[in-house]
Parts: C-alpha cells; sequence; structure tokens
C-alpha cells in the first residue's frame, strides 16, 4: 500500500517536470525577438560621434557596440538628415550626418515605424533610436565610406 | 623636408583616388536583399539581410558586396542567437562578409542597353575571415537607368570552418545553403 503510494508521487512528479522542461523548451523556441523601440537606449550620442568613434578604432568600438547573440546596444542618435531612401523591401531608410561628412549612419525603419517619417525634411537634425548592425569604415574594394548601420529604427520625440 | 614632400604627395594621391572612386563608372546598390536558405528533414530556415552595399565597376567588371553579418533576421529569436554565438558565425568578431569578384564575361554585357545578361562571376568570397574562390553565374538587368543583379549559388558551410560537434543546429542546420542575392544599382 505504501509503495503504491510512493510510486504515484513518483509518477505525478515525473509527468510535472516533464511538462515544465517542454513549457520551457517550447518558449525558447518561440521567444519573440527584442523588442528595440520599448527598450531602453543604452548609449546616446551624436552621428558624428558614433562615425568618429569607429574611425578612431573601430575593433574598440565593436567590442564596446556589438553583442555576440546579436542583440546589439540600442543606441539614440542625433544628426542631420542628408537622405531618405527605400530599401529592397520597401522600409524607409534615413541618412543622418554631422559635421564629417565621409560617412553617416544609416537608419532603417520597419513597417510600424515608416510613417514616422512623413513629415521630416533634408537638413533637419533629428533623433533616431534603434539597434547597431555594424561599424562605418572606409572599404577599400568598395572604394567608399560605410555608414554605421541601424536597424529597427523610430523618431525619437524630444 | 623630404618626408613632408612625401606626405604631401601621398595626401595627393590618395584624394585623387577617392576622387577617382566617385566617378560614374561605379554603379552603386544599398538597395538589396541576401538570403540564405537551408533545408534539412527536422526543419527549414531562411534568413534575409536588407542592408549590404554593393558596387559594379562597368570598366572593369568587379563586383564588390559588404554584408552586416548582424543584418540578417531569422523568424525565430532563438535561431538568430544560435546564428550570431561564437559557435556559430561569431558576427561580434566579424561583423562583415565580403564578396570580391569579377565578370569574366564583360564583353558580353552592355550595360547601357536595355536586356538580360548571363553573367560568369569569379572572385573570393569572405566569411568569418575565411577566404574561399567561387565561381558562379549571375544575371544581369538593364532597364534604362536601373541595373540589376541577381544570383543564386550554394556554399559549404565547413568551407568556412562554420561546424557544428554535437547538439541541435548540427541536425537542424543544412551542410550546404542556398544563397540568393538580389540588388538594384544606380548610377552613381
Amino acid at each position: 500500500m505504501k509503495r503504491k503510494k510512493v510510486l504515484k508521487i513518483v509518477a505525478i512528479l515525473g509527468v510535472a517536470g516533464i511538462l515544465i522542461a517542454g513549457g520551457i523548451g517550447l518558449y525558447m523556441f518561440n521567444m519573440p525577438h527584442r523588442d528595440v523601440q520599448s527598450a531602453d537606449a543604452d548609449y546616446t550620442l551624436t552621428a558624428s560621434e558614433i562615425v568618429s568613434e569607429y574611425f578612431t578604432d573601430n575593433e574598440a568600438a565593436n567590442k564596446k557596440y556589438l553583442a555576440a547573440d546579436g542583440d546589439s546596444k540600442i543606441l539614440e542618435i542625433t544628426g542631420v538628415v542628408s537622405k531618405i531612401s527605400e530599401d529592397f523591401s520597401g522600409q524607409k531608410v534615413v541618412l543622418l550626418k554631422g559635421e564629417q561628412v565621409k560617412a553617416g549612419v544609416s537608419a532603417t525603419f520597419t513597417s510600424e515605424t515608416n510613417s514616422s517619417l512623413d513629415n521630416v525634411q533634408i537638413d533637419q537634425k533629428i533623433t533616431i533610436k534603434g539597434v547597431i548592425r555594424s561599424g562605418a569604415s572606409y572599404d577599400d574594394d568598395l572604394e567608399m565610406y560605410e555608414h554605421v548601420i541601424i536597424e529597427k529604427s523610430d523618431i525619437v520625440l524630444k | 623636408m623630404n618626408r613632408s614632400i612625401f606626405l604631401s604627395i601621398a595626401t595627393f594621391l590618395l584624394m585623387t583616388v577617392a576622387v577617382y572612386g566617385q566617378t560614374s563608372e561605379k554603379l552603386v546598390s544599398s538597395k538589396s536583399n541576401i538570403k540564405f536558405f537551408s533545408t534539412t528533414p527536422a526543419e527549414d530556415i531562411e534568413a534575409n539581410n536588407t542592408a549590404s552595399v554593393s558596387t559594379i565597376n562597368i570598366e572593369s567588371g568587379e563586383v564588390v558586396f559588404s554584408v552586416p553579418m548582424q543584418g540578417f533576421e531569422f523568424e525565430k529569436s532563438l535561431m538568430q542567437k544560435h546564428y550570431n554565438s561564437d559557435k556559430f558565425l561569431d558576427t561580434k568578431t566579424h561583423p562583415k562578409a565580403k564578396l570580391k569578384a569579377t565578370i569574366l564575361n564583360l564583353d558580353q554585357v552592355n550595360f547601357s542597353e536595355d536586356g538580360s545578361y548571363s553573367a560568369d562571376v569569379e572572385g573570393e568570397l569572405t566569411i568569418k575571415d575565411v577566404t574561399k574562390p567561387i565561381r558562379e553565374k549571375g544575371t544581369i538587368t538593364v532597364k534604362g537607368n536601373q541595373i540589376a543583379l541577381n544570383s543564386i549559388f550554394n556554399i559549404t558551410l565547413a568551407d568556412f570552418q562554420i561546424t557544428f560537434a554535437k547538439g541541435k543546429p548540427s541536425s537542424n542546420i543544412a551542410k550546404k545553403l542556398e544563397i540568393t542575392v538580389e540588388a538594384e544599382y544606380e548610377q552613381n
């Protein structure tokens, strides 16, 4: 009689364990992407500040801003709009530049945030928030300066 | 004295090169999609990247793609974390991949006449600091001022020392990936 009771408890614990492990597994597998816009910015800076930081020491800047799991730093960047275009999937891309004219910050918006750029004009000073994907540098093969790339952007109202 | 003369000549040469690089023989694309697709019995995995920059030099036939590796987006967040991690692409240490190649049959591609041209492209692909020779086919489509490049090719992960000893990724990710490249260029 006692043995039966123990077996029952073991069985219940076992089933509960499997359910919890399965639940965690399912949660991990379906874990949503980080919501960049609802998270706080890790750094607030100007377009020329981040560009010159990358020009000064590319490796150190990558260490500071890029994360190993791809959820890199969320940045709030202020600069002057020098170009507004669209990427291949139809998202708006705004190029912010500071006094440093060689490279800037290229910020891609999302289907939810594209409309934030509707009334933005060239030469207007704006602040955007987004996640950094890569830094600025001169590329010998492209023979061009590459911009800092920011994605999942939206405008920050000040 | 000699040194300052040398420096000013070097500066002048660099500036000339920089200005030369801006001339119109170079097509620039910031409108592109690079997709990779992996299929195994366990699951299909797809990721897209629209943040690359590419150039085609229509005089020399040189094609360059610079790909920010953290720009690949996956449906599942966990896959994206695996992909970026130091066990897989290590994108923190190697944030960019590069394709540098030449169009071999440049004489058969007329960038100023509307049409669709098959291009044989040969060069080098660098991923995670490992450079491998590649030779692939692509299509260049000319329509007025708009020039597009399309190509589909396979890469073998082991060639770039991307391997999984064990665990889920080793059974769920194909050893060969299909890469689809689409880019639209504008005359600079």
